[in-house]
């Protein structure tokens, strides 16, 4: 045994499956299966996989939200034992709270969760405020989220889930609502706050879920491609494009080849999956 | 998302009656030439507003009223509108009218109250725990459909003729509707909401204030319309027999006066007074839950 927090990897699965039992059938089915993944700190990575893979279910258990039925998920080497501010998740439909403005959205877990534990009052209003500048939403921060647009709210989510300071960023399709002019322009903007420009040291760790290979591509590190029936990891895909990356790197051979590569995993299943 | 569907299928409604419109307003050009248009036209959108055609269809009631009130020619059975008004300002006047209202509408506020403080944690602790739930429920499905006015005999048996029999009968109308609404709104409550907050590391009995209670309101609110309109409708049956003050008392002291007219007056009140609180409750709904769209409470 190893001492923890020396030589393992910000997060890791071992074995990780998660079956649910229907509810009247008693019917027990296997979301996933087998789930082996380390991700070193300040990596980012992206999960592809047609739809019914149990991409959200992995991250429901990395968040803590859902237990794995067997094997562990590890943070620092330490198991995970249920939802806390050290992984902040930002939600497919974003789940802001409708009564609350966009400030106060940003400023919830701060100001009522333990992100905000040995905080000043001066120093949380502080770190709200910076986060609504670097999502540019200043002047937009009494509004409620049913006036905002789809890109804007995307925008309260991401600083909300970065003003709690969280050392690992879980993202349930973040961009998948959202038109495709704004998902690129969103896109290069996340790497930026994600800290692209900075050493690898001082990014934050990363997990982002899509449906999108170009998108997995243009972000991660590494791209790992799951499966259906049951959900597993099918391969594990280093993206070996240099960053800071810009749209430029979309029109490379080396871009569409890694594109090519995992749409060739995953053809056949997104085929089965509309059929 | 619903409200979106709802305000474009509300625009599509609209379009429709547009058009619908045109089409009448062409046929006559091509019929009389060159006459104006614009008089029935404008004509229809007036008999159209909402206040002109309750305004309308009030005055229709009121004749049809009289003439059935003349036709009847029985001043005990159905007095005439002009007897029923004079009543009215004779009752206002004397201020009897006011003492009767307040003690009604105070009974109303202590049942409304009582029936929140017992409905509104049994709500709360129903629909987030399962466990609860399994064992008030079916206590409750059987009490349920016991109308509020069963309980008015045994109800003099315990409390006697006073003002205590009336906010009881109450507060027991109000508390079902307030209950069930709680227990559907905390389990309404959006899941994806309660999760985000326990990823923020909030604790347990602050999701529940600060995540559970504002997103179950809305329907809460509901409750309360419901349980206000029930109770309303109860507190006549009790005072009319079990109290010596209120609307209902007054109803039936006029009844056996014989004085129809008086007893009249104070029907008209006791709808006034009703649908006055129910707007109030719905002006409070989009002051405390503005962001819940009218489409979800439909």
């Amino acid at each position: 045994m190893e001492a923890p927090g020396t030589t393992d990897p910000k997060l890791r699965l071992k074995g990780v499956a998660k079956a649910f039992t229907a509810p009247r059938t008693l019917k027990r089915t296997l979301a996933v299966t087998g789930v082996d993944l380390a991700v070193e700190a300040g990596e980012f990575i992206c999960i592809v996989g047609p739809s019914g893979c149990g991409k959200s279910t992995v991250m429901n258990m990395i968040a803590g939200l859902d237990m794995p039925s067997s094997g562990t998920i590890e943070i620092n080497g330490v198991p995970v034992a249920g939802p806390g501010a050290d992984r902040g998740v930002m939600f497919q439909d974003y789940a802001l709270f409708p009564w609350l403005t966009v400030e106060e959205n940003i400023g919830f877990g701060l100001r009522n969760g333990t992100p905000g534990n040995g905080l000043s009052r001066g120093e949380v209003e502080a770190r709200v405020r910076e986060h609504v500048e670097l999502v540019q939403l200043a002047g937009s921060e009494t509004k409620y989220p049913h006036q905002l647009s789809g890109g804007m709210r995307q925008r309260v989510a991401l600083a909300r889930l970065l003003a709690n300071g969280p050392d690992v960023l879980l993202m349930d399709e973040p961009l998948g609502a959202l038109d495709a002019q704004t998902r690129l322009i969103l896109q290069t903007e996340l790497l930026r706050i994600w800290g692209e420009t900075a050493p690898q040291a001082a990014r934050k760790t990363a997990v982002f879920i899509t449906h999108d290979i170009e998108e997995a591509v243009f972000l991660a590190d590494r791209v790992v491609v799951m499966s259906r029936h049951p959900g597993r990891v099918r391969a594990v895909i280093p993206v070996d494009l240099a960053r800071p990356r810009d749209e430029h790197i979309r029109a490379t051979p080396r871009f569409g080849q890694l594109s090519e590569e995992i749409w060739g995993l995953i053809r056949a299943e997104a085929y089965e999956a509309i059929a | 998302m619903t409200q979106s569907v709802a305000e474009t299928s509300a625009a599509r409604l609209a379009g429709t009656a547009e058009t619908g419109e045109a089409v009448h307003a062409v046929a006559p050009v091509s019929l009389v030439g060159t006459l104006p248009v614009l008089g029935p036209t404008t004509a229809r959108r007036v008999f159209r507003h909402p206040a002109v055609t309750s305004a309308l269809s009030f005055a229709c009631f009121i004749l049809a009223w009289w003439a059935v009130a003349v036709w009847t020619a029985s001043p005990i059975q159905l007095p005439s509108p002009p007897a029923v008004a004079s009543a009215l300002i004779d009752l206002a006047q004397d201020g009897e009218l006011f003492d009767n209202v307040s003690v009604s509408f105070v009974r109303l506020l202590i049942s409304m109250a009582a029936a929140a403080l017992l409905a509104l944690p049994l709500g709360f602790s129903m629909g987030l725990s399962e466990r609860v739930n399994s064992y008030v429920d079916p206590l409750l499905e059987m009490l349920r459909p016991i109308s509020g006015i069963a309980w008015i005999p045994l109800g003099l048996f315990i409390f006697g003729i006073g003002g205590t029999l009336p906010v009881f009968i109450m507060a027991y109308v109000a508390f079902f509707p307030m209950l069930l609404n709680t227990v559907a709104g905390v389990r309404g409550s959006d899941r994806k909401l309660v999760a985000a907050a326990r990823t923020m590391g909030v604790s347990p009995l602050r999701i529940v204030r600060l995540v559970v209670l504002p997103g179950a309101l809305p329907t809460i609110i509901v409750g309360v319309r419901i349980a206000f309109a029930g109770a309303w409708a109860a507190i006549i049956a009790a005072e009319l027999i079990g109290s010596p003050s209120g609307l209902g008392f007054a109803i039936e002291w006029y009844r056996e006066l014989l004085m129809s007219p008086n007893v009249f007056a104070y029907i008209i009140v006791v709808s006034a007074v009703g649908y006055t609180c129910d707007l109030l409750l719905q002006l409070l709904r989009r002051r405390l839950t503005p962001w819940a769209s009218g489409a979800e409470l439909a």
